[in-house]
């Protein structure tokens, strides 16, 4: 039983005749296997790799090398909060103490327990006369305090049900904390 | 669109900002109406030989934004026009220096400027199609770019005959994924082809065997976004800003520990102390300059003392630094130069794409050896590690710039804070904390 959708396969196989040379077609299909189930299991990544005519382990060495592609679970929305030096000199640390706090988390690539948010510290994403600043979902938010982003998580724990799956990944299960990188 | 922090309006040495605050700018009927946008087009496609372009950017003098700061006009003279087959310009829009958010300020402001650019450019060197590789976080900047791709199309601007000439222009998006070596061109282009981004051993150089093995120019942002202003106004026009070997004007992204974090447009050749503490307003009340990074975070430091630096390369070399992509970082006397350069590290050492053995190994080996200081775990030894490993990262050991940028940040608060790091490695104790109680 196949995990990406009829209709996303053929999506993907269609991309290739976009570029010189089919390869580049990779990224882009990850994207949308991604946009689908919210993050990429290895049976995505080869159904992706099926569908280009790519070797698996070609398609996984792409997905794993960057970091905009998730491997575990992720929560339905997605803090991304820069920790780089331009936002630190501004605070940034205690922001990410503030968000951890709001959404229930210890430590960064964890998942609330009840799904709905994940967060992680990320390098520079160049809004730094708005610092401190962080990118949750698709949007970038300026100038952060305390009582913005108590704000953005109430805002979306409030959200009626039917309607929470508006983020990437929907459906998703609650998962457990991803386990911290050794070395 | 947020608010406009940075440079606007009508001023002297307005080349790229100048209509930047008009409303709807970002609309192709708006930017035709009112900043005479598409014009510099029509007269390359119409008026001027293509050889006639490439010279009047080589007579500007303009130099790339992107960091390494080469001749544009020599490098698009690098590809050969009439050599058979296709031949591609590729923008770096994978803005990710840390410190720079230029290009952003760009795309979100004017993105036809930036694409009449490309389209120039494309028709200069002999390329129908251009292809704009955008950081996959900038969501809001891809929108307006595919917005303003579509308008250009609908207007006939990109397609079989812009403007009537018969010479099809076509321009794409491809979205990275957050990889920051991907700035690195030879990694763009890796990754453009969809691979793992890691750099290529140049020769050959991508203005030979580029993207998908056929000629290409690859261009910053705001290097392309500068060009329809020089076709438009000539190439002896924008060489009349700035100094003799670093003409014109650039963007100054200043983030930190400043009062008016912004954009700022200024011409080359002005000091860092005018950027710093008339532009960004300075430091913030009580507080003084410690340390800037005069060209995002890749550029060795330069302490406070050395706040009268010029803007402009030469400058920069001479003061031990470089312009790199204009991302100026100011911290002030409330903070530690060693805890700044062990976050930065922590960054190159996560960036580092693996390929090269001493960026790989040394980025780690400089976060260990920063953590041990910091745990005030440090001797003398922690000190000649990183010394060492400074060395090691340097000098052209490595394919790319990377590793260099992750040793020059040792090597430049070494140079300018040593006494910072003998109170950590030896006396374990940091002078910030001194400070902060004196104040």
């Amino acid at each position: 039983m196949s995990v990406l959708s009829p209709h996303l396969v053929d999506e993907i196989k269609a991309l290739p005749a976009r570029y010189p040379q089919p390869r580049s077609a990779v990224m882009p299909a990850l994207d949308l296997a991604q946009e689908e189930l919210g993050y990429l299991t290895p049976e995505a990544m080869s159904e992706v790799a099926v569908a280009l005519q790519l070797d698996p382990g070609y398609v996984e060495g792409v997905a794993t090398f960057y970091t905009l592609f998730h491997l575990s679970p992720i929560g339905k929305h997605r803090f991304y909060v820069c920790t780089n030096l331009s936002c630190m000199l501004r605070g940034a640390g205690d922001i990410v103490d503030h968000v951890k706090g709001a959404i229930g988390v210890k430590e960064a690539g964890e998942v609330s327990s009840d799904g709905l948010f994940s967060f992680e510290e990320v390098e520079c994403l160049g809004a730094c006369e708005f610092a401190p600043m962080m990118r949750l979902d698709h949007t970038y938010h300026y100038d952060l305090t305390a009582e913005k982003i108590d704000a953005m998580v109430a805002e979306r724990r409030n959200r009626p049900l039917h309607i929470r799956g508006e983020g990437q990944g929907e459906g998703l299960k609650p998962a457990k904390p991803r386990k911290k990188k050794s070395g | 669109m947020a608010e406009l922090r940075g440079s606007f309006g009508d001023a002297p040495n307005h080349v790229l900002t100048r209509w930047f605050g008009t409303p709807d700018l970002h609309k192709l009927s708006v930017y035709e109406s009112t900043a005479g946008g598409y014009t510099a087009l029509r007269k390359a496609l119409l008026e001027m030989p293509p050889a006639d372009i490439v010279g009047e950017v080589k007579k500007s003098g303009l130099r790339g934004r992107g960091g390494a700061g080469f001749a544009t006009g020599t490098k698009w003279s690098f590809i050969n026009r009439d050599a058979p087959g296709p031949k591609y310009v590729v923008v770096n829009a994978d803005e990710s220096e840390p410190g720079t958010t230029k290009d952003r300020y760009i795309i979100e402001n004017s993105p036809h400027m930036f694409l009449e650019g490309v389209m120039i450019a494309a028709y200069a060197i002999g390329a129908n199609q251009a292809w704009i590789y955008i950081r996959g976080e900038y969501d809001a900047p891809y929108r307006m770019l595919v917005e303003a791709i579509a308008e250009a199309r609908d207007k006939g601007y990109l397609g079989p005959k812009p403007m009537g000439k018969d010479y099809p222009l076509d321009i794409q998006l491809y979205r990275g994924h957050g990889a920051y070596i991907c700035g690195e061109e030879t990694a763009l282009l890796e990754s453009l082809e969809g691979k793992r981004a890691q750099p290529r051993s140049r020769p050959p150089f991508p203005a030979v065997k580029g993207a998908w093995g056929r000629p290409t120019l690859l261009n910053n942002v705001e290097t392309l976004a500068t060009v329809p202003w020089i076709v438009q106004n000539g190439g002896a026009a924008y060489a009349k800003f700035g100094t003799e070997k670093s003409p014109g004007t650039r963007l100054l992204s200043v983030s930190g520990n400043v009062r008016k974090p912004g954009v700022y447009e200024v011409e080359l050749g002005k000091s860092f102390r005018h950027v710093i503490m008339e532009l960004a307003g300075g430091p913030p009340e009580g507080r003084k300059v410690k340390v800037f990074w005069p060209g995002g975070s890749s550029a060795p430091v330069l302490p406070e003392s050395m706040l009268d630096t010029n803007t402009d390369m030469e400058a920069l070399a001479a003061a031990r630094s470089m312009g790199g992509s204009g991302g100026v970082i100011v911290m002030d006397d409330s903070h530690c130069v060693v805890r700044a350069a062990y976050r930065l590290l922590q960054f190159y050492a996560h960036e580092s794409c693996g390929k090269c053995t001493p960026c790989r190994v040394g980025g780690n080996w400089a976060v260990r050896t920063y953590e041990r200081i910091l745990a005030n775990e440090g001797s003398a030894v922690e000190l000649g590690i990183l010394e060492r490993v400074a060395d090691g990262l340097q000098n052209g050991r490595c394919l790319c710039g990377l590793g260099d940028a992750a040793g020059w940040v040792i090597d430049s608060t070494f140079r300018h804070f040593r006494d910072e790091y003998e109170d950590h490695a030896l006396r374990h104790t940091c002078n910030v904390g001194a400070v902060l109680a004196n104040a």
